[in-house]
């Protein structure tokens, strides 16, 4: 049901953000305006700020409000390894899950030929700039365990190598606590090829 | 499509996009069926256990229903092992998927672009050099669909030392023509080991792809000579 005014506005607005469809949109504008007016209305200036003013990051192109995002600008961090991610949202969650103490590169998305995404697309200029000052000693590779990140992962891999620049990827394989009857037939198998010696 | 029920289709995807929050378009080449495209329902949640087996390069058997274009997806197993594409060879492979998917017709079945296809991601997966697999199924995928190059040799008795590529006629003889005889044979025999060759039918393939694709430009080849250029400068 389409609803004029400036109540079915917020509605159809509020359904653009991800996982949200006109049923939930409806629960939030009615909650906002019913019980927590102050709320919305910090929230909506805080979106408004945040729009505004968040940006890329000059060195590692993550989303910052600074022109060097405060990993960049940290100098406990060890800027000589780089861990090179796809979006913004895969750094901050490499970041809390593991005591990585060095820099991030963010691609904002993959090498994708089918869709005509080449190395200019993804900074990878930015990314051979840095590697060609010879501060870096080690990439990681963690993009996506898709085919296009693969394809991402080699073709940074061959441009380290030309640096002279350790390159490691991520490995993938069994999850944590997972028994191996479970597990689809592809991550066995790269599990499998991919094994470490003990 | 009076199909609406598909069990264990051979098939191989070969690109996918992102639909909604969880799920996948991913367009596939059937053996029995050509080229489609089918809705993956939910395969991008965490505990999702076929979005590894949805991605390019794998032998994969697919099951779907539906009378309209998209169809849904009910089940998708691994076929058989494979070799996994790796490198330059795994550029190539998109390189193969946009030409198929520039060349043949949506649900139009042809299984013997399927049975070289799957011929060519071994190739590709297992040889030393990639062109002769790319080769030979560029020519393959041609004759397939009815572009195929066979040279005008019946009308003179004489054979001809030199050949081009004409758009309406094929391969004629020709003078001032940059193909050698050899490798007019070694297209017909689908045997290049020689460089010379190699090359020659690389220029050649290139010129016959693009009259056929009438302007339209390859995605994949732009990217590739990109990362060609960049990793050799």
């Amino acid at each position: 049901m389409q609803r004029h005014g400036l109540l079915g506005q917020l509605i159809q607005h509020l359904c653009c953000l991800p996982g949200v469809g006109p049923k939930s949109a409806q629960r939030m504008a009615f909650h906002l305006l019913q019980r927590d007016r102050k709320g919305g209305k910090n929230l909506a200036e805080t979106l408004l700020d945040a729009i505004a003013n968040i940006g890329h990051c000059q060195q590692c192109r993550t989303l910052t409000e600074q022109s060097l995002c405060e990993i960049c600008a940290d100098t406990n961090r060890d800027a000589s390894l780089v861990c090179i991610v796809e979006s913004p949202a895969d750094a901050w969650i490499v970041d809390q899950a593991t005591q990585f103490g060095g820099q991030y590169f963010v691609l904002h998305g993959r090498l994708s030929p089918l869709d005509g995404i080449g190395p200019d697309e993804i900074g990878l200029d930015q990314l051979e700039q840095r590697l060609a000052s010879g501060t870096i000693k080690e990439l990681i590779l963690a993009t996506n365990s898709t085919v296009e990140g693969e394809a991402t992962a080699f073709f940074i891999g061959e441009l380290a190598r030309k640096y002279q620049v350790l390159a490691s990827r991520i490995a993938h394989g069994v999850p944590m606590g997972g028994e191996l009857e479970f597990i689809d037939s592809g991550t066995l198998s790269h599990a499998f090829n991919g094994r470490k010696t003990l | 499509m009076t199909e609406t029920a598909v069990y264990l289709q051979p098939a191989f995807v070969l690109q996918q996009r992102n639909f909604r929050e969880t799920s996948l378009i991913i367009e596939v080449l059937t053996r029995d069926f050509g080229r489609l495209s089918v809705l993956a329902k939910g395969v991008r949640k965490a505990k999702s256990k076929t979005a590894g087996l949805l991605q390019p390069f794998v032998p994969i058997l697919i099951s779907y229903v539906g009378k309209a274009e998209l169809k849904t997806l009910t089940t998708v197993e691994m076929a058989d092992s494979f070799a996994k594409l790796t490198g330059l060879a795994l550029y190539c492979g998109f390189y193969v998927n946009e030409l198929i998917g520039c060349f043949l017709h949506k649900h139009d079945p042809h299984p013997e672009v399927f049975v070289h296809y799957q011929s060519c991601l071994t190739r590709l997966a297992q040889e030393a050099t990639l062109e002769p697999a790319l080769r030979t199924f560029e020519l393959d995928l041609l004759e397939s669909i009815g572009y195929g190059l066979h040279a005008e040799t019946n009308k003179s008795s004489i054979r001809s030392a030199s050949y081009s590529f004409d758009n309406d006629r094929g391969l004629v003889a020709d003078t001032k023509g940059l193909l050698s005889e050899k490798t007019v044979q070694a297209i017909q025999l689908r045997q290049f080991n020689d460089s010379q060759v190699l090359s020659e039918v690389k220029l050649l393939m290139r010129q016959v792809i693009d009259t056929h694709l009438q302007g339209r430009q390859l995605k994949s080849r732009a990217v590739i000579n990109k990362l060609i250029k960049r990793s050799e400068t």
